[in-house]
């Protein structure tokens, strides 16, 4: 047996004193690597995780009328919020500020009750209240500045301004399409916290106000903006209409000056309002065109020397158009006509004849050099195109011929008006617009618009407008004149489509016209949908024009001149409505007019050339009885197909 | 029964007095606000924890004053003593996160597991003193230590309280080696036991997962990772100097445990690279006389007494910088001297009054 060792292996102890030793380099090092190494990469971690923002909005940016008048601008409100973390009597403090601030006491304790580092309890808090809160002092409750829109002159064009959502963000509109240059930048309140979400007493505090958003100057003029609410109002009342729009503008430039939409809304309380309601229609809906748009293929025609001032047609109340009969809307026929008659007196079998002279790729050319089919680049969210095919063998002759006269193809308002201010403005094509210009603190500068562009020769231009003058001066637009000013437009009546098809009683009416014709400062288009009782557009359009245009040309200071009533004036065509249907034909005859009926009622309402014009002797005029006149053109194929 | 003689060890002293202090200091700095949140009262823990110091200095002059001897017929009444309290703790025991690990005394909370650890070094050092020429033998001497130990192990286990109970195997294996166990024993019983562990461990994937989380706390910071990364935040932004008394960010409820297990962490956010290298030389001063004291102590169970209490301490104050460095996977240990907690701080310093005793009757 070995002896033992009288005292414990000493070795075995220096073994244990080394590998302490080892050990405690080993910690020291760590210490070294995590403390000096590392030391900024933890000491921002550490920060970083004890920091909590608040985000400040900057104030929204200001919406003016085109003379500077606010129309949408921000102010700074109160904001009460609430640090869930750091509230210490949640019952006892959501009944104070519930009773403060007039909201439901269950509503503030449940918020006070969230898990999450900031709470929003209520906005546009007034001085004397957030004054209030401030001074009570209650632990967790605070009170920060946030921008609120207001408006100043009510809610004008609210289908154009849009609106804003509860964080200040654009929702609709121009306060959607401009949104990120009308937004503040953001600021933020910072402090620090510990792992509940509570504020150090003594630790960072930080504020950074954001920055105010840049401005806008639109093209719409405050003034011209009520005139249009008011007539566009009137109109759509008096016809019993469903709705209603006037789009102004000024057609050498493209400027959108009135953008007037009935029914209405009040921006204050957009959310009461359906989106249906709320909508721009000028720019994001689309209608039938009617006999307004034959305006456009007139000018194409005339462009491409297809039709002249000289051109004439026999209209005998009907088009063959590969076998099918397009009729006129006057099924007697308009007979002889020269071609600025067929402007006046609406022939659809002449234009319905342009078109198909032009043949389907040139009229289709054409028409998309006014934009039809495609958006115009206005300025502003959820533009659409309208309905209009290409050329393809598919699409029958006879959709072209209709499209000759504003059927089977859609267009929005703003589509139409841009057409006729090209026709009014030489040929040259501007994109409409709602900004004139963005205002930053570096200046102003205009909105990004395409340019301008001649889409029809000068001449093409003029000549339509010449003719569009007649059109009222001695057509169906007559009463669309205003003394002293040389007014060119066209009217337009189409069955409204439902469900793909053609309706037979709901109807769409409009005028489409600028003045003066020689210096066009000013085009109009009015649409009203669904009016009830009589619906041609001569009659129930075209003084509202007249109405808008007496108000708003001396306005804009143009000045009355001597009127051309054009070059054809012989006689004066009478006064027929309100005449029973035999008086009407008796006094017509006696004057030496030819007469047409539409209709098959006993009363007059209506009548083409409209009274007052001057035309030839033995035209022939129409009249319109107060029975409603089924089908206003053909048995032709649905434009749309199902 | 007191003894006259020799000087006990200064270095021990001084490092242990001043560990106290800094421990007192730290805990009022890292407790003070939950302490005011909790009880209104900031000085709450600090105060608790002044009292449990000074009764505990008061016990280590006691012990320092007695000879160490006197424990030696202790050890069988003192093993059957902690084994009653191990149970009982399980039954009538209080603590926190589903564990049991106290016994409310009036005005005290006893653990009965950091009892059981200087119990088990008396009972060793006893054991492997008497039977001498058994320790080096597997049967007699090695595995009835073992057997013992593995059941205090489990009972502290089933608290559960890893941390002690590692402590406390830790403790009684460096005792066996000292005392002259055969590397083989120690080879073999790793082996052995090395499976169950692995077994026991992996069973629940939890387990697995919170083990290896320190490897990489990022990967999943907000649950297994949370601690270690605080931890390390708290660490890395004290810099050279640190952050300044009482001006630890880390204490407001990112850290848990700050003013007990993690409080290492705030003192290294406070104080620095210096002040935690401070720390760390001082227990490498308490380790290295308490071995000095093994080697030179006037008899074997003089020597196993020693070592076993030093071990018991240099373990525990590595474990609980390792854990807070992010060097070790994370286990509940207090750190000796600095953690708030009474029943670990009276144990440290009834330990080192009896070291110190040891050191007095030092041959020269």
């Amino acid at each position: 047996m070995r002896s033992l060792p009288s005292t414990l292996n000493q070795r075995r102890i220096l073994t244990l004193l080394y590998i302490i030793i080892m050990v405690s380099f080993f910690f020291f090092f760590r210490l070294f690597y995590v403390q000096l190494w590392q030391n900024s990469f933890y000491q921002e971690k550490a920060l970083k995780q004890r920091l909590q923002a608040i985000p400040l909005e900057g104030l929204r940016g200001s919406i003016y009328d085109r003379n500077g008048i606010p129309l949408a601008t921000s102010i700074s409100a109160h904001t009460v919020y609430a640090v869930p973390a750091e509230i210490v009597d949640a019952p006892s403090t959501a009944q104070t500020l519930a009773s403060l601030l007039n909201l439901d006491v269950d509503f503030v304790y449940q918020r006070l009750k969230k898990r999450s580092a900031v709470e929003w309890l209520k906005k546009k808090v007034s001085d004397r209240e957030a004054r209030e809160i401030v001074s009570l002092n209650l632990p967790g409750i605070g009170v920060v500045p946030t921008s609120t829109r207001i408006y100043p002159n009510g809610s004008v064009a609210p289908q154009v301004l849009g609106f804003v959502g509860i964080d200040n963000q654009g929702l609709e509109g121009l306060e959607l399409y401009y949104d990120s240059y009308l937004r503040g930048t953001k600021g933020q309140a910072v402090f620090e916290r510990d792992a509940h979400g509570r504020s150090l007493e003594d630790g960072i505090r930080g504020y950074l106000p954001g920055e105010k958003g840049n401005d806008l100057v639109l093209t719409i003029d405050l003034f011209l903006q009520k005139m249009a609410d008011e007539e566009v109002r009137r109109a759509t009342l008096e016809t019993g209409s469903r709705l209603g729009l006037i789009i102004m503008t000024d057609p050498k430039t493209g400027e959108i000056l009135a953008n007037s939409i009935y029914p209405s809304f009040e921006l204050n309380e957009f959310v009461k309002y359906e989106p249906e309601k709320r909508k721009n229609i000028a720019v994001t809906d689309t209608y039938e065109p009617g006999s307004t748009f034959k305006a456009i293929t007139a000018a194409i025609a005339l462009n491409e020397g297809v039709a002249s001032l000289r051109s004439g047609f026999f209209d005998p109340g009907y088009i063959r158009v590969s076998g099918w009969n397009v009729r006129c809307w006057n099924r007697g026929g308009h007979g002889s006509q020269s071609f600025a008659e067929t402007m006046q007196n609406s022939c659809n079998p002449y234009y319905a004849k342009l078109a198909l002279d032009l043949g389907d790729q040139r009229f289709y050319d054409g028409l998309t050099s006014f934009n039809l089919g495609f958006k115009t680049g206005i300025d502003f969210p959820g533009e659409i195109g309208g309905t209009l095919r290409k050329p393809s063998p598919q699409i029958p002759l006879v959709t072209w011929a209709n499209i000759g006269f504003g059927q089977g193809l859609t267009v929005t308002p703003i589509q139409l008006i841009a057409g006729f201010g090209a026709i009014a403005n030489e040929g040259i094509y501007s994109v409409p617009h709602y900004v004139k210009e963005l205002v930053t603190k570096e200046g102003s500068y205009p909105p990004d618009i395409p340019e301008q562009r001649q889409i029809i020769s000068t001449s093409a231009a003029d000549t339509t407008a010449y003719v569009l003058r007649t059109a009222v001066s001695l057509g169906s637009g007559k009463h669309a004149e205003v003394e002293g000013y040389e007014v060119a437009g066209k009217t337009g009546t189409a069955q409204l489509v439902e469900h793909g098809r053609y309706s037979h009683s709901k109807m769409v009416t409009s005028f489409c016209g600028f003045a003066p014709k020689d210096d066009p400062q000013m085009a109009a288009l009015l649409v009203l949908w669904e009016p009830q009782g009589a619906f041609y557009g001569g009659i129930i359009a075209s003084p509202v024009y007249a109405r808008l245009a007496e108000k708003a040309l001396p306005y804009l200071n143009v000045k009355r001149g001597k009127v051309d009533r054009g070059t054809e004036r012989q006689i004066k065509v009478p006064e027929l409505t309100g005449l029973s249907l035999a008086q009407a034909e008796a006094v017509l005859k006696r004057n030496g007019f030819r007469v047409g009926t539409v209709g098959e009622g006993s009363r007059i309402i209506g009548q083409v050339p409209a009274s007052g014009a001057m035309v030839d002797e033995n035209t022939l005029v129409f009249i319109y009885t107060d029975v409603e006149y089924t089908t206003t053109t053909s048995e032709q194929p649905n434009p749309y197909g199902v | 029964m007191f003894v006259k003689g020799g000087k006990p060890d200064l270095f021990i002293f001084v490092a242990v007095i001043v560990l106290l202090s800094l421990g007192l200091v730290m805990v009022f700095s890292a407790s003070s606000i939950m302490s005011l949140s909790e009880f209104s009262n900031p000085y709450h823990y600090v105060q608790r924890q002044t009292i449990l110091a000074l009764v505990g200095l008061v016990l280590m002059f006691i012990l320092m004053k007695v000879d160490y001897r006197i424990f030696k017929p202790l050890a069988l009444p003192g093993l059957v003593l902690s084994f009653v309290l191990l149970v009982l703790v399980l039954f009538i025991g209080k603590g926190t996160g589903g564990a049991t690990r106290w016994i409310r005394l009036p005005g005290f909370n006893l653990q009965p597991s950091e009892v059981a650890k200087l119990i088990m070094v008396n009972y060793v050092a006893v054991y492997l003193s008497n039977k001498r020429e058994n320790a080096r033998k597997f049967l007699q001497g090695f595995l009835p230590i073992l057997v013992i130990t593995a059941g205090q192990f489990l009972l502290i286990m089933l608290e559960p309280d890893f941390g002690t109970g590692a402590a406390l195997v830790f403790t009684v294996f460096v005792m066996l080696f000292v005392g002259g166990a055969h590397l083989g024993q120690f080879v073999s019983t790793i082996v052995v036991s090395l499976p169950v562990l692995i077994y026991i461990v992996s069973r629940k994937e939890y387990r697995v997962r919170r083990l290896f989380a320190f490897l990489d706390p990022w990967s999943d910071p907000t649950d297994t990772g949370w601690n270690v990364i605080q931890s390390l935040l708290a660490i890395g932004s004290g810099g050279l100097f640190g952050l300044g008394l009482g001006r630890s960010r880390q204490k407001f409820s990112y850290l848990p445990e700050h003013h007990t297990d993690f409080i290492f962490a705030i003192l290294c956010e406070e104080l620095g690279f210096l002040g935690g290298v401070s720390v760390l030389f001082l227990f490498f001063i308490i380790a290295w006389r308490g071995l000095r004291i093994a080697m030179r102590a006037p008899d074997l169970y003089g020597s196993l007494l020693a070592i076993g209490i030093t071990s018991m301490i240099a373990f525990q104050a590595m474990l609980n910088i390792g854990v807070v460095s992010g060097s070790l996977p994370v286990t509940g240990i207090p750190l000796p001297f600095i953690s708030h907690g009474g029943s670990s701080l009276l144990i440290s310093l009834a330990g080192i009054g009896i070291l110190l005793n040891i050191s007095a009757q030092c041959r020269e």
